[in-house]
């Protein structure tokens, strides 16, 4: 599944996206917070809307990223164990 | 709407609070909380500080005054008792506009009417915060989780604000900072101005998310 960035913000969509709370290849629960953008005087948590393998980070931490654009892929055929 | 005045408290221990109340709210526990607070005298770093958040770190060593970093957005600011801090845990998730910038345009609005109930003439500007006669007198830094605010606004009312002229806050370097007993020329009384700000808050939420779930806020 791809990680977008949704609207979050209607003034400006641009953000900085600070932080992955996971690495590539680690499993993620659906709910679990996945990843962190700043945005207009706000810190927004995004939540991983799956469950499964954390296959590609697209954005780096301190990267500009505007809404709508891929930030992730989720593998939901994943397990936990690989 | 349920309000919580912690007193001047430790930063983190007013983060902590605010975590459990943000984490109650997202289970459904709780309605909507207003806490307030003051600070003992901080530095607290935001999301977004970096090396342009200048700070004079001699001045706030010698002073034995922490920097720490703070789970917000925004930058550097400073708090110190006699400062207001307003920290609504609000699921605006639940309510019509999803939208951080309009619920900072909310919060920014009570602010300044809230100083306006206590003679301050303030007005939010195209600059984030809230402002009075050009100068910064409020500060925002929110924080969301699955669309549950944490951390808000800080409001110079008692405080000293010399030690905002050993820092760029919120980044920013061209900006003066002021108080409302600088501009009042006394000190006016915190509790009145915490139960004002209480009160505005929930005024303005009606106006601003009329139709919008303010049903889920409980009154009393």
């Amino acid at each position: 599944m791809e990680i977008k960035l949704p609207g979050i913000s209607g003034r400006n969509g641009d953000a900085i996206l600070t932080s992955w709370y996971f690495s590539e290849s680690e499993f993620v629960s659906e709910g679990e917070n996945l990843v962190e953008v700043v945005t207009d005087k706000a810190a927004f948590d995004i939540q991983s809307p799956c469950s499964g393998v954390l296959e590609r980070i697209c954005k780096k931490e301190g990267e500009k990223i505007s809404v709508n654009d891929l930030l992730a892929e989720i593998n939901e055929n994943g397990s936990r164990n690989g | 709407m349920d309000v919580n005045d912690l007193g001047t408290v430790d930063y983190r221990e007013a983060v902590d609070v605010q975590h459990f109340f943000r984490d109650q709210r997202i289970e459904g526990k709780i309605e909507d909380t207003l806490i307030v607070a003051e600070h003992y005298p901080v530095v607290t770093l935001g999301r977004t500080s970096g090396e342009d958040s200048i700070i004079d770190a001699a001045y706030f060593e010698d002073l034995g005054i922490e920097i720490i970093p703070a789970g917000r957005g925004g930058k550097n600011t400073y708090h110190a008792p006699g400062q207001v801090l307003l920290y609504p845990v609000i699921d605006i998730g639940a309510k019509k506009r999803k939208d951080i910038s309009y619920y900072i345009d909310f919060l920014e609005t009570t602010v300044a009417r809230s100083l306006g109930r206590i003679g301050v003439a303030a007005e939010r500007t195209g600059r984030r915060g809230v402002w009075s006669g050009g100068r910064k007198i409020a500060f925002i830094g929110i924080a969301v989780r699955k669309w549950v605010t944490f951390h808000g606004a800080s409001i110079n009312i008692n405080n000293g604000i010399e030690a905002f002229g050993h820092m760029a806050p919120c980044g920013e370097t061209d900006i003066t900072v002021t108080s409302a007993k600088e501009i009042l020329g006394y000190e006016p009384d915190m509790n009145e101005f915490k139960a004002i700000l209480a009160d505005q808050f929930e005024m303005d939420m009606k106006e601003y998310y009329r139709g919008a779930g303010e049903e889920k806020i409980k009154v009393g």
